[in-house]
């Protein structure tokens, strides 16, 4: 094992895949960090204790469009608007991705995944990644647009460019982001306005009508929610699926467990989730002068919300760096928390569900391809060469 | 025991920010309204439910669960 006094190399591979020692030295020596230069300059902030009290205090810590620039021209709702103009849209919102609604998608995300599955079941391998993770939440998200799933691959390709542009320079970024935003807002205003002239059954129709103490979406609002949606519902459950699956081919004897018992599923997910942190972390920036632990922090600081490190962090639980599927109290966060708490949480939650038990009943035994050096994206942790073998 | 009420469990509707914990670990005390916030039917638990009631309050990452009793 390297020395603690090894400084991290930050594109060093293996700190991708294993960020846990690093998010450890965080908070352990350094849990504000500011960093004044670099890529991405701001506070970054480790401790689950200070992660929990930033993201319950959006008057200070502001989620606003400042914070993040995903190719928005307006603030993308909810997540880039604060307590109380947030409140009202989660409101109308919340009803459409309440449990209850979710459940009764569970037969036909449960039908796609079988699809995808049984479609490579019957070989010896495949990339997971580029063959279930992938296409499976952009084709849920689709059917929830009620869009037709012939599309899916243009849609993968939107939202790559704004989570992936395949740019050198900011500047060259911040341009092919904008492009691809115009595209993402042109397709969704042509869905809105098709649905304003006549109603479907589905999630663009349902947020036309949801309405609140007499107050009602417009159709921009609804075009800025889409936008939404097309980016964090897409990419968040891909890498998701990644991580659960990469760790699973890596642990023959956990992952036996669950095959033994799929009841194990949704706590190996949950535990899985807490391990991994997909979304390793969410921005903020900072609305006033202000301080966490006696460190000061000026307005106008973007500040690193590590999930991940609160998740893995031993003040919070014990045995944080091991991996236990029956972990009978885990208070993760790696859906948020506070006002912006993942609003897809259900629909995701179900979404891996679905998947990681279809999958274990057609291929409960696998490894990684011999040879793969798993690659981990930054920030969202998708693993693009999961090559498996069975 | 004579005077044992037994557990009670309260929401915190302000904390609670719809995670779900509480009710997908422990539905017989904890359900889901339409926003899929928390919300408890019957505060007063019966006692063969008083571990999977903890377990609820315990998993909630807003701590918007009280238990009160035993």
């Amino acid at each position: 094992m390297a020395d603690e006094s090894v400084p991290f190399d930050r594109d060093d591979p293996e700190l991708a895949r294993n960020p846990r020692r690093m998010f450890k030295l965080l908070r352990d020596h350094a849990p504000i960090m500011h960093l004044a230069e670099g890529p991405r300059p701001g506070t970054l902030v480790s401790r689950y204790g200070n992660v929990l009290e930033v993201l319950r205090n959006p008057a200070v810590f502001s989620s606003n469009d400042d914070a993040v620039d995903i190719g928005q021209k307006r603030p993308i709702i909810p997540l880039q608007l604060d307590p109380p103009e947030q409140t009202l849209y989660r409101k109308l919102m919340a009803p459409l991705f309440a449990p209850r609604v979710i459940d009764a998608l569970e037969a036909q995300t449960r039908q796609l995944a079988i699809d995808l599955i049984d479609a490579v079941a019957g070989g010896s391998g495949c990339n997971f990644h580029s063959r279930v993770a992938e296409p499976l939440p952009s084709t849920v998200f689709l059917q929830l647009l009620g869009l037709p799933v012939s599309r899916a691959a243009e849609f993968i390709e939107l939202k790559d460019g704004i989570i992936r542009p395949a740019v050198e320079t900011p500047s060259e970024r911040r341009a092919a982001v904008n492009a691809t935003g115009e595209k993402i807002y042109a397709v969704l205003e042509e869905v809105v306005a098709q649905r304003v002239e006549q109603r479907r059954d589905d999630f663009i129709s349902g947020f036309l009508d949801a309405e609140v103490d007499g107050e009602r979406l417009t159709p921009e609002d609804v075009v800025d929610i889409g936008y939404l949606f097309f980016l964090a519902g897409l990419d968040t459950v891909t890498a998701s699926l990644d991580c659960i699956v990469a760790y699973l081919a890596q642990h023959p004897e956990q992952r036996a467990s669950i095959v033994a018992d799929p009841s194990l599923i949704p706590n190996a997910i949950e535990e899985l989730l807490r391990f991994e942190s997909p979304v390793a972390g969410v921005a903020r920036i900072t609305a006033q002068d202000t301080e966490i632990e006696g460190c000061p922090i000026a307005k106008g600081t973007h500040v690193n919300v590590m999930l991940g490190a609160a998740n893995t962090d031993d003040r919070f639980m014990d045995d944080a760096d091991q991996v236990d599927f029956h972990r009978e109290v885990n208070k993760h966060i790696a859906f948020g928390a506070g006002a912006h708490r993942c609003l897809g949480s259900h629909l995701a939650r179900m979404e891996l569900r679905v998947v990681i038990e279809e999958w274990h009943k057609r291929v409960p035994n696998y490894s990684l391809a011999p040879g793969i050096e798993l690659e981990y994206s930054e920030g969202l942790r998708q693993v693009e060469n999961l090559e498996l073998v069975w | 025991m004579l005077y044992n009420k037994g557990m009670r469990v309260r929401v915190d509707r302000e904390k609670c920010t719809g995670h779900g914990r509480c009710y997908a670990l422990a539905p017989e005390v904890y359900d889901a309204d339409d926003e899929g916030s928390c919300v408890i039917p019957e505060q007063q638990v019966p006692p063969e439910h008083a571990d999977v009631a903890r377990r609820g309050a315990l998993n909630c990452p807003e701590d918007a669960i009280e238990i009160s009793g035993n």
